[in-house]
């Protein structure tokens, strides 16, 4: 499997705060790959800095052959990212939003129309994709948005939270239309979320993350397996806690 | 005890960081409005109290020196000028001084044939604000003549119905304005008039501007960075050259649609009343020349390029709103301060507003002159009387000023858009920080 994504010692550091430190780690054509942590552990440092937004003070990430530092243009042409509690444009219709979204990707108008229409097909929001975002409740909203960071079928989505605001059944559908996009469009996932059972069931390989360390990384099985747990719930205790006393 | 607790919650709520450094803010405007309001008004006492009445005897006959001494006479300063020929600018210029009133040749002649006398004033106009342009010396002057001719012509006795006439409205006055070099036959009130619906006006619509303009980019941007899709806009494959461009673009064009629309209003609501003004300024005299024709000869009229500069000097009076309000706006993490992060840029609007309307920025006393053109908006206040006062090297400096304002403004704004600041920086007047709050948090736990 080629790797879409490598991490390569990333660091970050605010003015009082090193708010992630030497991060590493890989992710495969067609994986999911969760960064797993408490809030305030870097998750969302560490995904900002690999979708471009941030700087980082040390290390590189390449996305696709492209250097974050060296060719973020480049980076942004191969990656979507979907940040935690996002909104979209209140005035702006559902429809409207996401042919606007999609012309910032695609110049060429069939290949942009198939793309909009692929998003239809994903949100599953019908007729109410006529009217304004200012009327929809935050459910349809992660689910238009979500729809418009995996319609252009980017190499590398990266997703803050993807579910939340969603009820369980809307969840669940995330999650299965997450999995069937990277097993069936070799689409790669970069996730992040405190939510272990949603990581459990959806990702691939786990990364878990706590004050800007990256702990531990492997598959929800392998690290229930080395640390003699039920559920990455436990893991996760575990591994802070060993963290903690070293 | 129950309305207490609420009313106490209620104002806390109200009574915020942002709104006593307002009132800090607006506290500070009145007290330089004040010092400035002080300053003219001294001024404008000193003028209307302490005058000197200015005067240059062309007829020089025993009528007109016993005028003279009557006047001095009555405790007035008189101070005579030798001729130095028609040009009313080169008098006033060449003898450093604000306003004369010329006795012209047969003066005493007329009174004798019983015919109504002329006497000639000349005024110089040096600024668009109603203070600086009082000249009591000569308003003195001309009622002083009016009552001695009128008495003299009284005491003749037997009068005839001419003489009678002579008493009633005993002078013709042909009232010269002087601006710069030139000078027209027109009267300087009636150009006020004129200058002051201008002034009335298009002030209020360049702060209107200001005002809209910036509070349009700031929220858009404020919005971008609340409801997160800045974050998605910019992680998508176009440049953050591009999204600042696009908002600048799109600030600028809905201004210049607002201040077409303004100008348009501005015309139609004043055009009938500026050609009344023209018509009525023309009836009053035989020979001196309508208010447009003045301020042609003035060199007042502005042309073509005059209105080119000045769209020039609002269009980067706009600029430097926009590139502030793109600072502003990326501070901002929270809509609701929105309206407490343009009270800098209103701040920086109303003191140059307000202190144009009341007085002359130029006669300010050195500090605050200096303090209110370091403001940037106040060359924008100040573009057409400058203009139209002939002092281009104000302009130009003004306009200079702006120019380099703008491009630090923009400096600043774009190495805030192209960094990382873009999203860890913001202003929270009255919250505590993090840090601190953590701080706090922990030592609660021990």
């Amino acid at each position: 499997m080629a790797d879409i994504l490598e991490v390569k010692g990333l660091s970050k550091q605010y003015s009082k705060v090193l708010a992630a430190d030497s991060i590493s780690f890989s992710i495969g054509e067609g994986e999911i790959f969760a960064l797993l942590g408490p809030n305030g552990a870097g998750k969302t440092t560490t995904i900002r800095m690999i979708s471009t937004l941030l700087t980082p003070t040390a290390g590189d990430a390449v996305v696709a052959g492209h250097s974050i530092i060296k060719e973020p243009a480049k980076v942004r042409e191969n990656i979507t990212y979907l940040p935690d509690e996002a909104g979209a444009y209140k005035n702006m219709t559902g429809i409207r939003y996401l042919r606007f979204m999609a012309g910032l990707f695609i110049s060429d108008i069939d290949k942009l129309n198939e793309c909009v229409e692929r998003a239809k097909n994903i949100c599953g929001l019908g007729e109410r994709l006529e009217d304004k975002i200012g009327s929809y409740s935050r459910g349809m909203i992660r689910k238009l948005l979500l729809a418009r960071a995996v319609m252009t079928k980017p190499k590398l989505a990266i997703l803050d939270e993807p579910t939340s605001g969603l009820d369980v059944l809307n969840a669940i559908e995330i999650r299965k239309m997450i999995k069937k996009l990277a097993a069936e469009e070799k689409m790669s996932f970069l996730l992040s979320s405190h939510n272990m059972l949603e990581i459990e069931f959806v990702s691939d390989r786990v990364g878990i993350i706590s004050g800007g360390h990256l702990l531990v990384i492997g598959s929800a099985s392998e690290l229930k397996e080395r640390y003699g747990a039920e559920n990455l719930e436990e893991v996760f205790e575990k591994v802070v806690n060993e963290n903690e006393i070293h | 005890m129950k309305f207490i607790n609420l009313l106490k919650k209620e104002l806390s709520e109200l009574i915020t960081v942002q709104m006593l450094l307002g009132l800090l803010v607006s506290l500070g405007i009145f007290m330089a409005l004040g010092s400035v309001m002080d300053t003219t008004i001294d001024e404008a006492v000193e003028k209307t109290t302490n005058y000197t009445i200015r005067l240059i005897d062309r007829d020089d006959t025993e009528f007109t020196q016993d005028m003279i001494k009557s006047i001095e006479n009555d405790g007035n300063k008189v101070r005579l000028f030798t001729d130095t020929g028609d040009d009313y600018a080169a008098i006033l210029n060449s003898n450093d001084i604000k306003d004369v009133v010329i006795i012209p040749k047969g003066f005493t002649e007329k009174i004798n044939k019983a015919q109504k006398p002329e006497i000639i004033t000349a005024a110089k106009m040096t600024s668009a604000a109603t203070i600086s342009n009082i000249n009591a010396g000569s308003s003195s002057a001309v009622s002083l003549i009016q009552k001695y001719i009128s008495e003299k012509v009284a005491s003749m006795g037997g009068l005839t119905e001419e003489q009678y006439k002579i008493v009633n409205q005993p002078l013709t006055v042909r009232e010269n304005t002087v601006v710069a070099d030139n000078y027209a036959e027109v009267s300087s009130e009636s150009i006020m008039s004129r200058i002051a619906i201008q002034n009335m006006m298009l002030p209020i619509i360049v702060f209107v501007l200001i005002i809209l303009t910036s509070q349009m980019l700031m929220s858009a941007v404020a919005n971008e960075k609340t409801d997160k899709t800045l974050e998605t806009l910019l992680s998508a494959p176009i440049s953050r050259g591009s999204v600042i461009g696009a908002k600048m673009l799109a600030a600028a064009i809905i201004a210049l649609i607002n201040a077409a629309v303004y100008m348009i209003g501005f015309k139609v609501c004043m055009g009938d009343a500026t050609s009344k003004i023209s018509s009525s300024a023309g009836e009053l005299i035989s020979g001196q020349v309508s208010v447009d024709e003045g301020m042609h000869q003035l060199g007042m009229a502005l042309g073509g390029m005059d209105y080119l500069l000045v769209g020039l000097q609002l269009f980067f009076t706009i600029m430097i709103c926009l590139s502030v309000s793109l600072i502003l706006g990326a501070l901002i993490n929270d809509t609701k301060n929105t309206q407490s992060m343009i009270m800098p840029i209103m701040m920086l609007a109303i003191i140059p507003y307000m202190i144009s309307m009341i007085a002359d920025i130029n006669s300010l006393p050195t500090v605050i002159r200096y303090i209110v053109y370091a403001i940037p908006f106040t060359h924008t206040f100040s573009a057409i009387p400058n203009l139209m006062f002939g002092r281009t090297t104000l302009f130009t400096a003004g306009l200079i000023y702006q120019i380099i304002v703008f491009i630090i403004c923009m400096f600043f704004a774009l190495r805030l858009f192209m960094s990382d600041k873009l999203f860890t920086i913001s202003l929270n007047f009255g919250q505590k920080s993090k840090y601190k709050a953590k701080k706090r948090r922990k030592s609660a736990e021990k």
